[in-house]
Order: structure tokens, then C-alpha cells, then sequence
């Protein structure tokens, strides 16, 4: 009879002790779990946030193709530090040197037909004009003593008229002949004419560019240093063909004596950046690796956001005002291209300055 | 005098545990019900308290629980950084993606997408592997409990039959291929479809092109700062929603409360739970003290006041209820530790036991009060009556 009473209160208080137990575990969840790396906290009091993308002190300078044409020679590598002027890779030139070749033939060929006025009179061409102006000149002696013969006649029927007068023409004629075979071998003695000796040089002169453009072309091919820099990307290899304009540069140079950092700061947030304000860098991965970077300048144009998610879809959703600050490349261990959390001091929080 | 009450009320042994077993089971029915319905509401709001490393969600203003997707501007997540009083903050994707698995298995997944750098807001508990595994290319991370059931390899490869889905496995999400580096437990949700985690930019790669990406913005906000307050600068600021954990599953649990109706489905059952012990114990305590109205008749012409009497009816029904409600309750409780993390969403929170017990009490008294009328009108002479 006792059990019986208390049996059924006893299972009752059991069962609200049952109750209490999951009221209390039933409102167990899981801990959230920590991130892998703490994100980037702000170190100021009001901040303006950006996203900020290394690059060289120089900007970084995309070596492009002056003109399309098949890599021969590529002499420098990733990394390697150049000086202005140094040869970066070389381009087919062979077209280029084939007409060089042509060219320079043409030259020679003018240059030996200047050589060849030049040298005239031609030795061998002056003893037959002498020759003929002796003839000549022995051919008007002739005319001249038949001449005298017949005038010496005192007999006027010894000898016609016309006779005479044939004889005194003989003479005219052969003094003509005379004078003819003179200027010839005066033409001959005096040589190339000037204004010939004149055409032949200015041909020269055109053949002379002619080879000279060409070697300034072949001298393009070879792809020089513009700035004193490391080279930050080689896409050139040898043999592949570069495209003169295509986008992606055969060599990235740039000056890494110190690094910038450009950074995004949305149009809405424009109005509350000073130039000159502090800021400070954060490497995405490791909040603990930040360096504080020191203010350069404020591109002062406000351009369409450049999206960074890799995607070939652009997404311009917004337009940023580009800030550039600078750090020393020793600071933190970044790379050229690497993106940072970026805070910069807003020091006044809100209205006008 | 209540010691006689309760001998009269355990003395009839039928009446007795009649009364008692439809208050537990009347009881049982309303906690049962109640635990269900709590647990489901609390479900709806798992991923937020998983998702716990920040203080603040900021979101599009029209978001309207957490598998709703509406994409901000990608300049948010800056303008978010820029608000006084934040510490930092991060991106998180969430969308649902086709995935096609192995075998050619299709299902729906939702593929969360972490901060690249941080992996903040990562699963709770990692079971196989570790977050940082997500590091590697194509990694993603998928739920214990999906790779035998929500990503089983359903159909089966050629040279082997139906299997679960194992680490190293390739899944095609939106036909961009990835690797399962690494399994997790999180706690169970009200939403079935299997989660996958990756990085925020893998997730971008992979999911259908938008021009607004960025689904949440995670912030932590800086030590000394009230969190609403805070979140009230964001929403100035930005023209964003920001809510606090606490407000952000509120609110995805009303929207889901609201739409579904589980409210009232559990309602009408919680009711009926609650009509059958009015009608049962009001029932059996008519009959007993009918049955019983001799008694009280003799105690009456002893002299027993009615306010006397009354107490000891209210002394039977609160005994009775108490029993009965205990024993409900208890069966609820073991049965709630027996469920606890299967896929019936079980939630024994406070208030359902409290509010039960009331609603016990109320059914009582209603039944009591039928009752009592008798007791109170009784005529001592009934004593002598047939």
C-alpha cells in the first residue's frame, strides 16, 4: 500500500528531474570556430577602409613589342635586376637584314657610279680625239697649201673660179673639223659634267638613309631596358611570336627600391580622406605582419573600380578615388601585385572640413 | 483533512490513474508538440549561431532569412570597414548551386563561401581534415552527415555499387570541378540541402555570373562599442541591413514561422493536447466526486465548511496534475535525450515545460470548477439518500 502511494508521485518527480536535465543539455550548441588567421582589425579610432594592390615605385612598366614578330633571344630572367639600355630580348630580324643586304648593294652601286664620273676623262679615249684633232689639224694645212697653190696662179685661165672658191671652202671646212675635234677633246679633257656628279652624290646620300633606316629598324628589334628596375615578369620565350599592342607584356620592369601601394577608396568615401593622412597596411593572411605606410600622392581622378576576384566578367560597381602611399620594400614580405587591408585615418568623423 | 482528500483520491485506484494517465498523456501531447515546435523554430537559426565568430551580419535590407539570397554591391564590404566602432570585417557567399557528384548523382547544394584569407565564419567542428585545408585548389568541405545521406553516390560507378561520398572525392558544382578535402559537424538546420564550404573568390568562380556578388558581410565590433549602436551607424552609413546574431535569427525565424505555417500546425495540436485533459480529467473528476458525493455529504454534516471542502478538491485536482504532468513531461524528457541530434528537430527549451505545466493547471482548474458546483451545492442529507 505505501509503495503503491508513493510509486507513482516518486515516477512523477523523476520525470520532472528528467525534464530539468533536458531543458539544460537541450540548449547546448557548438562553438563557433576560429578563423585560421585573425582578419585585419582597424588601428584607428574612424577609419576609411581600401583595398590596396603593391606595385613598384616606378608604377610597374609593361615592356612591350615595337612590332610583331618571332622571339630570337630573350636575355633576361624573373627577378633579375637591369639598368637602363640593357637588352631585354631580341625579335626576327632577318627580313630586316636581307634588305639591309639589298641596300647596302644599292649604295655600293651608287657609289661606283660616282667613282666612275669622277674618273673621267677615260685615259684611252684621249690619244684618238687628239689623234682626230691632229688630222684634222694636218687636214687644214692641206686645204690651206692647195689654197695658196691656186692663188698663187696668176693666170686666171689657168685656174676657174669656181676651183678657187671650192679650194677656199675645203680650207673653212676643214678648220670647222679642226674646231669640232678641239672641243671634243676639250669636252673629253674636262670630264664628268657637275650637275651629273651632283644626281650621282644625292642617290648616294638616298641609299645611305635607305641603310640607316634599316639598321635603326633591326636596332628596334633588340628590346631594351627603359628604367633602371628588376624585371617582375619575363612572358617572352624564344620563339613564340610577340603581337606589337597585345595587352599582356613580354617584360614587367619595375624600380623596387621602394614599394607603393595603391589603394581604393570607394567614391562614398572620398570626402573623407586628407592627403597626408596616416595609414597602415595590412598583409591579407597575417594581420600580424602590417607595416605603417607613408602618403606619396592622390591620383585625382576617380576611375571605375577595377574588380580583383580574377573573374574575365567585369563587375564595375562602383568608382574609387586611387590613393598612393609608399613603404619600405624590407617592411613586411610582400610582393609586387600581392593586395593589402588598407585603413587610413579619417580624423574628422563626419561634416565639413 | 487533505490527507483524507488524497487518501479518498489514490483509494480509488481506477479513478486514479484514470485521471493521472490522460493529464501525462495530455501533458505529453502539449510538451511533445511544444519541444517539436521550438526545436523547429531554433533550427532555423542553427547556421547563425554556428556562424558566431562575428558580432554583426550585414546584408541587403529585403534579406529575408538565411537561405534568401540578395547580393550587395562588392564596395560594401569597404564601406562596412570604414564604420566607427568596427574591428573588421569579412565576406561570406552563400547561394544554392547545382552540384552533379561522381557518379552522375544530381542534388541541390548550398556552398558557402569564406573570407580567403581569415576562413572566418568556417563550421564549428572539422571531423576529417582541417579549415585551412580549404587553402588548396578547388577544396571544398561537406558535412558528415550529407555524405551518406544528402550526397551519397546514389546511382553507383561502373565497377562498384552505391557508396557515401569520402574525402578526395571530386564533386562538379555548377560544372566547375572541386575536391571534398575535408568533412565537419555543424548542428542540425531546418533546411535539408547539404552544405558545402569553399573560399569566397573559389565560390564566385564557380557560382552563376551576377553583378552584385557579395551576400554577407561578417563583422567583429571593437571592444567598448555597443554592437547595436554600431550596427545602427552601419545601417546609416551604408543603407544596409546590419543585425546583430541574436536579431538576424530572430528575424529568418519569423519569416519561416510566417510563411510555413509550422506555427499553426503545432498550435492545433498543442490545443487539441490541451482540450483532451480538460475533457478527460474533467470527465473522471466529475465522476468521482459524483461517485464520492456521500462523503463529502458526511463531512459536510460534520460539520466541514464548504471553503473546507473546496480546498480538498482543489487538493485532489493539484495532486492529480502534479503526478500527471510529472510523468508527461518526464516521458517527453527521455524521449527528447533519446532523439537528441537525429533529424527530428527535438528543443526542450524552458518555457515549453513552464508554459505546459500552466496549461496542465488551467485544465485542472477548468475540470475542478465543473465539479466543485456539485460539491458546493451538496446537501448534508444525501448522506442518508439510497
Amino acid at each position: 500500500m505505501k509503495l503503491r502511494t508513493y510509486a507513482l508521485p516518486a515516477v512523477a518527480l523523476l520525470g520532472m528531474v528528467a525534464a530539468v536535465h533536458t531543458v539544460r543539455t537541450s540548449d547546448r550548441h557548438l562553438a563557433a570556430a576560429p578563423p585560421i588567421a585573425p582578419p585585419s582589425p582597424s588601428p584607428f579610432e574612424r577609419q576609411i577602409a581600401g583595398a590596396g594592390i603593391v606595385e613598384a615605385r616606378s608604377e610597374n612598366v609593361a615592356v612591350a613589342a615595337p612590332s610583331s614578330g618571332v622571339i630570337v633571344g630573350v636575355s633576361v630572367t624573373e627577378g633579375q635586376k637591369v639598368q637602363r639600355g640593357d637588352l631585354l630580348l631580341r625579335l626576327d630580324s632577318r627580313s630586316l637584314e636581307a634588305e639591309l643586304l639589298q641596300r647596302r648593294a644599292e649604295l655600293e652601286s651608287a657609289r661606283s657610279e660616282l667613282a666612275r664620273l669622277r674618273a673621267q676623262p677615260r685615259a684611252e679615249d684621249l690619244p684618238p680625239a687628239q689623234a682626230r684633232v691632229d688630222a684634222s689639224r694636218v687636214a687644214v694645212e692641206d686645204a690651206q697649201a692647195r689654197l695658196a697653190l691656186a692663188e698663187a696662179v696668176t693666170d686666171r685661165r689657168a685656174i676657174s673660179t669656181e676651183e678657187l672658191s671650192r679650194r677656199t671652202f675645203a680650207v673653212k671646212s676643214a678648220q670647222a673639223e679642226l674646231a669640232t675635234a678641239e672641243a671634243e677633246l676639250a669636252k673629253l679633257r674636262a670630264g664628268a659634267w657637275a650637275s651629273d656628279l651632283a644626281v650621282a652624290e644625292a642617290r648616294i646620300a638616298v641609299s645611305k638613309a635607305a641603310c640607316e633606316r634599316i639598321e635603326i629598324e633591326i636596332d628596334r628589334l633588340s628590346v631594351k631596358a627603359p628604367i633602371d628596375g628588376t624585371c617582375l615578369q619575363v612572358s617572352a620565350r624564344v620563339g613564340e611570336f610577340a603581337m606589337s599592342g597585345s595587352t599582356t607584356p613580354l617584360v614587367l620592369l619595375g624600380d623596387l627600391s621602394r614599394l607603393h601601394v595603391r589603394i581604393d577608396i570607394d567614391e562614398s568615401d572620398a570626402w573623407r580622406f586628407r592627403p597626408g593622412s596616416a595609414a597602415r597596411g595590412f598583409l591579407r593572411g597575417n594581420s600580424e605582419l602590417a607595416t605603417e605606410l607613408e602618403f606619396v600622392r592622390v591620383d585625382p581622378y576617380v576611375m571605375p573600380k577595377r574588380s580583383l576576384t580574377g573573374d574575365t566578367l567585369e563587375r564595375i560597381d562602383t568608382r574609387v578615388l586611387q590613393v598612393i602611399y609608399s613603404f619600405s620594400a624590407d617592411a613586411i614580405p610582400v610582393y609586387v601585385g600581392q593586395q593589402m587591408d588598407v585603413f587610413v585615418d579619417s580624423p574628422s568623423g563626419r561634416g565639413k572640413q | 483533512m487533505i490527507r483524507i482528500a488524497l487518501r479518498m483520491l489514490v483509494g480509488d485506484r481506477l479513478k486514479y490513474l484514470g485521471l493521472v494517465a490522460g493529464l501525462a498523456f495530455a501533458t505529453l501531447l502539449i510538451t511533445q508538440q511544444g519541444s517539436i515546435f521550438a526545436g523547429f523554430t531554433r533550427r532555423s537559426g542553427s547556421w547563425i549561431r554556428d556562424t558566431a565568430q562575428a558580432d554583426l551580419w550585414i546584408m541587403d535590407p529585403q534579406v529575408e532569412f538565411t537561405e534568401d539570397r540578395k547580393a550587395m554591391l562588392d564596395s560594401a564590404l569597404l564601406k562596412v570597414r570604414g564604420v566607427e566602432g568596427i574591428e573588421w570585417a569579412v565576406p561570406l557567399y552563400k547561394s544554392y548551386v547545382q552540384a552533379r557528384l561522381q557518379d552522375g548523382t544530381r542534388v541541390v547544394v548550398r556552398m558557402i563561401g569564406l573570407d580567403d584569407a581569415t576562413l572566418t565564419g568556417g563550421p564549428p567542428i572539422m571531423e576529417e581534415g582541417s579549415l585551412e585545408l580549404l587553402k588548396q585548389d578547388r577544396a571544398i568541405l561537406v558535412d558528415a552527415r550529407d555524405v551518406d545521406d544528402g550526397l551519397r553516390l546514389r546511382r553507383g560507378m561502373d565497377d562498384e555499387g552505391p557508396r557515401e561520398l569520402r574525402v578526395g572525392d571530386r564533386i562538379d558544382l555548377n560544372e566547375h570541378e572541386t575536391v571534398v578535402v575535408g568533412t565537419f559537424r555543424r548542428t542540425r538546420e531546418f533546411f535539408w540541402d547539404p552544405v558545402v564550404y569553399t573560399t569566397y573568390t573559389r565560390a564566385l568562380r564557380m557560382a552563376p555570373p551576377e553583378r552584385k556578388s557579395l551576400g554577407y558581410v561578417l563583422a567583429r565590433v571593437k571592444s567598448g562599442h555597443d554592437p547595436r549602436e554600431v550596427a545602427r551607424r552601419v545601417e546609416e552609413t551604408t543603407r544596409l541591413r546590419a543585425d546583430t546574431s541574436e536579431d538576424y535569427e530572430n528575424r529568418s525565424m519569423d519569416f519561416i514561422l510566417a510563411k510555413t505555417g509550422i506555427l499553426p500546425n503545432f498550435g492545433i495540436t498543442i490545443a487539441l493536447g490541451f482540450v483532451i485533459g480538460v475533457l478527460i480529467s474533467g470527465q473522471l473528476l466529475y465522476n468521482f466526486i459524483l461517485e464520492n458525493q456521500r462523503a463529502f455529504a458526511a463531512m459536510k454534516a460534520m460539520g466541514a465548511s464548504n471553503m473546507l471542502l473546496l480546498r480538498m478538491v482543489f487538493a485532489q485536482v493539484l495532486f492529480a496534475a502534479f503526478i500527471g504532468f510529472g510523468i508527461g513531461v518526464g516521458v517527453t524528457a527521455v524521449v527528447g535525450l533519446l532523439l537528441h541530434d537525429s533529424k527530428l528537430a527535438f528543443h526542450m527549451a524552458w518555457q515549453v515545460p513552464v508554459f505546459g505545466g500552466i496549461a496542465i493547471l488551467v485544465c485542472c482548474l477548468i475540470a475542478a470548477a465543473i465539479s466543485i458546483r456539485r460539491v458546493m451545492r451538496l446537501e448534508p442529507a444525501v448522506v442518508f439518500k439510497g
